[in-house]
């Protein structure tokens, strides 16, 4: 007994062994490798797979449905390996042209040649990314798991904010990768021949090819990132559903409540008042700050902090909303309450604040020109 | 190295030719271009007939439609451009130098 897998050729659906299948997967990767400089590769592997599809159907008949293993290596032998020719092969760089001579390849000396024959850049990469792409065109440079990446941000960012800061340059100094040639040099060969492999098994290009002009191909092509982009969202959904849950119920913890409330409110309070002091005097509440810092950097690991700060408080403050979601009018109550003592609490200690410190009132009025101060740093360190 | 081998390099190189001539006569889609060289020394696969077909669009020398077929998808009808018929003219004339040269070297 041998497992089935479907592929979709040319429009069409077949069925393959299991064994099949993976010599077809390795038979287009081969191909998409061998065309990855020419201009036309999409369309040549579009053709290349309806060909396999007509090959298939003159297999099949209403009492066989499904393609042996064997049947499909001998359509694989009958197509033939692609043959890039020789004045395409010129400017494949050395690695195409040292391929040339010795004629027949594997695939694993492709792979090789791939990565010492394509120039590899560093460039954002659009699809599947989260937010700009920097950490996908990081995953494909490097060749690893573009979570990885993320995870590692993440890490510096909790550390000492330095990943945000990185991460924002990274998305305005690197370019995002356009055109199937910068796509290829963004990770090298493989990682576009799995590309390639997952959007042909996702249908990517039998749609694209049903469409006649191009604006029809460009909306098709957006709701098809579109489709992952909603994919990745239900991942985080479920992610963070999953701790909701998993965070402990107790009806106390509507008495803690207005505490976390306090505590936020005091932490946004001491948040404000370091800003001002920082724009206003250059010194985070009386203590000088590091020579070598700029301002700006200051201000945006303040923004930083604070958020590492009140991200905890904030989650435990929803999962309080939740614990007590099961009566309704408790629940609104419980809310009103919370959100008037959090305002309450910002509103008097900002009172207080700058009541009993004139400095931090004068520094407030001086706000607006230090603000724009601090826009022309950063525009002159950025020049 | 048998004549068959010596003269793939040559084959190969003649094969852009021969595809020029097979469309010239009738708009063909891949497999009738295969089956037509089938029969000939120049027999190809598909692997090399894509890759060479979309290098010749790009050059201008063909064009190609789309036409219904009566079981499954459509399919990609060639045709030569008029860029494409120059180039066949050359070429021929060419040949036919060539071949006059190989008959006549050597009986002086």
């Amino acid at each position: 007994m041998n497992k089935v897998i479907s592929v979709n050729l040319g429009g069409m659906a077949y069925q393959l062994e299991e064994g099949g299948y993976d010599a077809l997967g390795a038979y287009l990767e081969t191909a998409a490798a061998r065309l990855r400089n020419n201009p036309d590769r999409d369309e040549i592997l579009s053709d290349i797979e309806g060909a396999i599809g007509e090959k298939f159907r003159e297999l099949l008949s209403s009492h066989k449905t499904v393609i042996q293993t064997k049947e499909v290596t001998a359509v694989l032998a009958e197509m033939g390996p692609i043959e890039v020719d020789s004045g395409e092969a010129e400017h494949q760089g050395a690695g195409g042209t040292a391929d040339g001579a010795r004629g027949q390849k594997t695939v694993g000396d492709e792979q090789a040649a791939g990565r010492g024959g394509t120039p590899r850049r560093l460039y954002r990469i659009h699809e599947g990314a989260m937010i700009a792409g920097v950490c996908n065109g990081i995953g494909a440079y490097a060749n690893v798991d573009p979570t990885l990446v993320r995870l590692a941000f993440v890490a510096l960012t909790l550390l000492w904010g330095a990943g945000l800061l990185v991460y924002i340059v990274l998305a305005i100094v690197v370019p995002e990768a356009r055109s199937a040639e910068e796509k290829a040099a963004a990770s090298g060969f493989p990682a576009t021949a799995q590309e390639f492999i997952r959007r042909a098994k996702e249908g990517y290009y039998e749609a694209m090819k049903g469409f006649p002009d191009r604006r029809a191909r460009r909306e098709w092509n957006r709701r098809f990132n579109r489709e992952m982009r909603a994919n990745a969202e239900k991942w985080r959904y479920n992610w963070h559903s999953y701790w909701a849950e998993r965070a402990p119920v107790h009806p106390a913890m509507g008495i803690v409540l207005p505490f976390l409330s306090l505590l936020q409110g005091a932490a946004t309070v001491l948040w404000i008042c370091a800003l001002v002091s920082l724009l206003a005097t250059g010194t985070l509440l009386g203590l000088a700050l590091p020579p070598n810092v700029p301002l700006w950097l200051a201000a945006l690991l303040l923004f930083v902090a604070y958020g590492i700060l009140v991200g905890p408080l904030k989650a435990a403050r929803r999962s309080c909303y939740r614990s007590c979601g099961g009566q309704g009018w408790t629940w609104s109550f419980v809310f009103l309450l919370d959100a008037m003592i959090w305002l309450a609490a910002v509103a008097v200690l900002l009172w207080l604040v700058s009541h009993y410190i004139p400095e931090l009132r004068e520094a407030i009025r001086s706000i607006p020109p230090l603000a724009h101060q601090a826009l022309q740093d950063i525009q002159a360190w950025w020049k | 190295m048998s004549v068959n081998e010596k003269f793939s390099g040559i084959r190969k190189g003649m094969l852009e030719f021969l595809v020029l001539q097979i469309i010239a006569a009738e708009k063909v889609y891949v497999a009738d271009i295969l089956k037509q060289l089938s029969v000939t020394e120049f027999a190809t696969q598909e692997g090399t007939l894509y890759p060479l077909l979309s290098k010749m669009r790009r050059e201008g020398l063909l064009d190609y439609e789309w036409k219904e077929s009566e079981a499954g998808p459509p399919r990609k009808y060639y045709q030569l451009t008029a860029k494409g018929r120059e180039q066949l003219r050359e070429t021929l004339e060419y040949w036919v130098k060539i071949n006059g040269t190989v008959n006549k070297l050597g009986q002086i």
